[in-house]
């Protein structure tokens, strides 16, 4: 003898499948739309600054002008797309944003040189993505304080003479480089993800992003639907604790979502080469928590709406914060202090640290079982009020 | 142990400052098929409502099927069906799927679940429509259908929010041989309705006029308290011409108009048929058709609320005049 | 004599007339007024503090393996600057892992024993800095910031005569942004985010609403033509719209200091198309989608995720794949960005901006017709 609320799960939870299966373009749209975005997105984000189009104006025209030039952009992270000697031209090309930068080399640079002057190179570049400018300018000044050293210590070791570069050293006394100009480098070494790619570590971002969106939806709709069509009403007439009746609705979803992931899964290692160092185990967990979270806050949404168009809104003002607060496609740290709480309380925040934790870290499941914790915390509590706020409703 | 399906004290709910349901107490024997009558927004829906364990009262008390209304309410609900007054099953899933869906939420699973689907199904005589989506169905067949769902569990009370709004008169007779059926069987039946020809199948019947139980009785003590006398169906003459004839004549009691003729009901100790034929002849050269009628309830309907509030009726009210 | 300008002036009444109609529906619906006016603005003061590149207070664990007062300051240098701030000194790299392992730090800096000692000796010297590459904005960030502490922390002024010879010298000019603030960059793609999605929001709601409530059919035996309908139905909210611009470009300015140093009327142009684009995108998705549930779906998926990341709002254009270059060409948010950051930031007008302008009339051109043709379909 089965207990009554158990057949009563398996009843609701059969249901719900019956209605989305019935809904063709509703199925479409939950399994196979999320594995297509993310395989078109994931092709779409990448933060590299290099090829970055340039305007070149050499107003020296000389050998030692040009060979500067040519080894700045040797590395690729300016690209020649324009010549030109006029200054108004390059800077038109700026304002119209074709060019992001400029290279301008003012007459007399190779002069200056020979004479032991200091040769000035102008770098302009576009601030609109500070990003990109900034990268930009420090490769030029990159290239510029590399050859500066070179020539010093060239001086230092006796290569070429003191004077030339004008300074009073003592060449023999001096070593090769001194307190007054040291040489500190400093050498990174980028753990789980060496070649700093965007997509290895925003694809499972995005998968976040998308399971949140699909889910949200359709359960903050799924409840108002019920209510204004009656049969909410026919189903609470029946011995159904709301407990039962929020649970079941939410099971086949939770389904759903869990195939979505294996689905991204696949597209991210096949697609994206994201690498899977840690237990999958603990990245199913996380999804099914974090799914009963965004799930939980679906209903609790649409137990506190009265029709499906508040509840679309409801849905949708929750969204917003949640993707660009989650520190997917820009990182929390830059956010004032203010807003931390909120990021604090976002389901999307940790379910991204831990898919990335568990694909790129290795992270194992003690590890992430703050955040684990978390979300179950969340999902448990949101869950809870949803049910009470129901319950209430119906009296 | 008691024997009353229903019982309900001084029942009371208001919405704000609006009072719905206004201190009203009655009870429903087993068995019975009770009928419970009223205008619209006099307070049926919200009393079902209530006794069914969707609305908490505001006051008073209840208790169905031996369950206390407002603290059981599990219990209660696993002991009652309600067919609400819009159809509130789901239309996008064939007439299975539903049965099966509110068997489930009623307990019922595995072969006993099946048995009891195809039980019903054949009963509701849906046998051939079972994989048919439900909003394909005609209102008629609907409503049985959500009658069906009502009845899965086999409750000892149905209650029944006007079942037949809609339905064309064959389905509207054949859903009522069902709810006799079930009366027989010993299912207590609290059916709402506006058709007055349904409600003469009800063993009792209460009316309800802005809240208040005004009448409580079976459809021929209403008829005898409520519209007394006989009533001659005429053709011929129209209401102004015999009001003028007749509204002065004691004995005379109403003069209604009813579809294509006037209704005169009258006191026959006072007055006799051929008296009345006899004016009625002599104001009007028209041919004269006379006929006797039965009191219906529709006359008792109309005369109880004109009337408004009787002090002496059978639940407790304020000396208040309706709105 | 009907010509074509009394036709047109009837037509015109038309229009007015449906957009009268709306206009009414919407001022008896507060929180429609509520959605097209205050969402904007109250979204764009949230995320334009939270959505940010500009990144402060990054914790980053020392490990001094040197004990020596040259050390030390240089991991005073680290505390000391706005960017990185030195979350714990531990005494081993592992330690310092396990705290990045927990996301309480995102660098590990390691200054090597015998720093200071090959420093005195003029040797080249080296730092270590072991960073958590799984959030690589993050990453590269801290590394660069890193690098300029590392490599000018202990110089100082070389105070020999000449000391500018033989040396190469980069004067920079950073144009439009000199202090390089994200803000400038990602404030503009918001605007044009926010105002897309409450456009769509806005329409695609309320006509899938009128359909199930059944009042559409009654539209249709009036002698209204479908166009007209359509015109007259999107009127009052590109009237919306515009305030919901205006407000959110004040907003701009205030409080996250967006200038707007180039021609207004190619702003107020831009922002007319590209708004009677969006909410007939919204109508447009609400006449194929009769069911409500299915329309918002449909109309949240297409628009939300494809917006933020397809348009140039975080991630360049430049950078994506052709094809997706193409994609992104189709969608007016790429072109009303851009223009925004043209405008507002770079001083143009109508001469360097006519091709975005182009294709976001292109864009209101095209839904205009397509939803017209649907409705007609609709009918018969």
């Amino acid at each position: 003898m089965l207990p009554r609320w158990l057949i009563q799960l398996y009843a609701v939870a059969l249901k719900e499948v019956r209605h989305t299966v019935r809904d063709r373009r509703m199925m479409a749209l939950l399994l196979i739309a999320p594995a297509m975005q993310l395989g078109i997105f994931g092709l779409a984000v990448d933060f590299d600054v290099d090829r970055v189009p340039t305007v070149v104006v050499d107003h020296d025209q000389t050998t030692v002008s040009r060979q500067h030039l040519r080894r700045i952009l040797a590395d690729g992270t300016l690209v020649q797309r324009m010549v030109t000697a006029s200054d108004a031209a390059a800077e038109r090309a700026i304002d119209t944003g074709q060019m992001a930068a400029a290279l301008v080399v003012p007459r007399g640079f190779e002069r200056d040189l020979a004479r032991g002057k200091a040769g000035h190179l102008q770098v302009v570049v576009d601030g609109t993505d500070p990003n990109r400018g900034s990268i930009a300018a420090a490769a030029v000044a990159r290239y510029a304080r590399i050859e500066t050293r070179v020539a010093v210590q060239q001086a230092l070791r006796g290569k070429i003479s003191a004077a030339r570069i004008g300074l009073a050293l003592d060449a023999a006394a001096v070593p090769m480089a001194s307190p007054s100009f040291p040489d500190v480098v400093l050498l990174p070494r980028v753990l789980h993800n060496p070649r700093l790619a965007t997509s290895t570590y925003i694809v499972p971002g995005i998968t976040a992003l998308l399971l949140l969106v699909v889910t949200v939806i359709v359960t903050a709709m799924g409840l108002a639907r019920e209510r204004e069509t009656g049969t909410l009403e026919q189903v609470m007439v029946t011995p159904m604790s709301p407990l039962v009746l929020l649970i079941g609705k939410l099971l086949p979803y939770v389904g759903i979502g869990l195939f979505d992931f294996l689905l991204a899964l696949v597209v991210a290692t096949a697609g994206f080469d994201v690498p899977i160092r840690g237990p999958l185990s603990v990245a199913f967990l996380g999804t099914t928590a974090y799914l009963t979270c965004t799930l939980g806050i679906g209903l609790l949404i649409s137990t506190v709406s009265r029709t499906q168009q508040q509840a679309f809104i409801g849905g949708f003002l929750f969204l917003l914060p949640a993707l660009l607060l989650s520190g997917v496609m820009t990182p929390l740290w830059g956010i004032p202090s203010w807003l931390l709480p909120v990021t604090k309380i976002n389901p999307v925040k940790y379910y991204v640290e831990i898919v990335r934790g568990v694909l790129l870290k290795g992270s194992t499941f003690q590890d992430l079982s703050f955040h684990l914790g978390m979300l179950v915390a969340m999902g448990v509590l949101v869950l809870a009020f949803a049910a009470w706020r129901f319950q209430r409703s119906l009296a | 142990m008691t024997d009353k399906a229903i019982e309900v004290q001084r029942l009371r709910r208001v919405f704000g400052s609006f009072v719905a349901v206004d201190d009203v107490s009655f009870d429903v024997a087993k068995g019975e098929i009770f009928g419970y009558l009223g205008a619209n927004g006099a307070g049926k829906s919200t009393t079902i409502r209530m006794l069914c364990g969707l609305l908490a009262p505001s006051g008073g008390q209840a208790k169905v099927a031996g369950c206390a209304v407002g603290a059981n309410t599990l219990a209660l609900r696993s002991r009652i069906g309600y067919m609400s007054q819009k159809f509130s099953l789901y239309l996008d899933l064939p007439v299975e799927a539903n049965i099966e869906f509110f068997g489930g939420a009623y307990g019922l699973y595995g072969k006993a679940l099946a048995r009891r689907r195809d039980e019903l199904i054949e009963r509701i005589g849906l046998g051939e429509l079972r994989r048919v989506v439900t909003a394909d169905l005609p209102g008629g067949i609907r409503q049985r259908l959500a009658l069906a769902t009502a009845l899965l569990h086999q409750p000892q009370i149905v209650f029944l929010d006007e079942p037949t709004a809609g339905v064309d008169p064959a389905s509207r007779r054949s859903f009522w041989r069902l709810i006799r059926e079930l009366a027989r069987e010993g299912t207590t039946v609290f059916v709402t309705t506006h058709y007055m020809d349904e409600a003469e199948y009800c063993a009792r019947i209460g009316l309800m006029v802005s809240g208040q139980l005004v009448a409580l009785d079976s459809p021929r003590v209403l008829k005898d308290k409520w519209v007394p006398g006989k009533v001659l169906t005429v053709q011929g003459r129209d209401e102004k011409t015999m009001k003028s004839v007749l509204g002065d004549q004691p004995g005379v009691l109403a003069i209604e108009p009813f579809g294509a003729t006037v209704h005169i009901r009258f006191d026959p100790a006072r007055l006799d048929e051929a008296a009345i034929e006899q004016m009625l002849a002599n104001c009007g050269s028209e041919t004269l058709l006379i006929d006797k009628a039965e009191v219906s309830l529709e006359d008792v309907f109309l005369a109880v609320v004109s009337k408004g509030v009787n002090p002496s009726t059978v639940s407790h009210a304020d000396a208040g005049v309706p709105a | 004599m009907t010509g074509p300008f009394t036709a047109l002036g009837h037509a015109l009444q038309r229009i007015a007339a449906m957009a009268a109609k709306e206009a009414a529906h919407i001022r008896r619906d507060p929180q429609t007024l509520a959605m097209a006016l205050a969402m904007p603005v109250a979204l764009l003061l949230l995320f334009g503090y939270g959505v940010t590149f500009d990144l402060e207070k990054l914790p980053v664990v020392a490990v001094d393996q040197d004990h020596t007062s040259v050390a030390r300051s240089m991991v005073r240098s680290f505390s000391a600057s706005r960017e990185l701030v030195i979350a714990a000194e531990l005494d081993s790299v592992e330690k310092g892992e396990a705290l990045m392992r927990e996301g309480r730090a995102v660098a590990v800096v390691v200054i090597p024993e015998g720093f200071s000692r090959a420093l005195a000796r003029g040797e080249r010297t080296q730092l270590q800095l072991v960073v958590d590459g799984a959030d690589a904005t993050t990453a590269l960030q801290t590394i660069n910031k890193a690098d300029a502490i590392a490599s000018t922390a202990l110089s100082l002024p070389v105070t020999t005569p000449g000391q500018g010879a033989a040396r190469l010298v980069v004067d920079t000019w950073t144009l439009y942004n000199p202090a390089g603030r994200s803000a400038l960059l990602l404030v503009p793609g918001l605007m044009a985010f926010i105002l897309a999605m409450v456009c769509v929001l806005l329409t695609a709601l309320t006509v899938a609403r009128e359909w199930e409530r059944g009042s559409m059919e009654q539209l249709f035996t009036t002698p209204i033509r479908r166009g007209e309908l359509i015109l007259g139905k999107l009127l009052p909210y590109v009237g919306l719209g515009i305030l919901g611009v205006l407000l959110v470009l004040a907003v701009g300015a205030w409080v996250f200091g967006v200038p707007i140093r180039g021609s207004l009327l190619t702003l107020a142009v831009a922002a007319l198309l590209f708004l009677i684009g969006m909410l007939a995108q919204g109508l447009f998705i609400s006449v194929i989608t009769k069911n409500q549930m299915v329309a918002t779906q449909v109309g949240t998926l297409t628009s939300m995720l494809p917006i933020q990341i397809l348009s140039g709002f975080i991630f360049p254009v430049a950078n994506m794949p052709v094809p997706l270059q193409v994609v992104a060409q189709v969608m007016p948010a790429t072109h009303f960005i851009a223009a925004l950051r043209g405008i507002l930031l770079r001083g143009n007008g109508l001469r360097e901006q006519w091709q975005h302008l182009l294709a976001l009339a292109a864009f209101a051109l095209v839904m205009v017709v397509i939803t017209s043709a649907k409705f007609r379909r609709r009918l018969d």
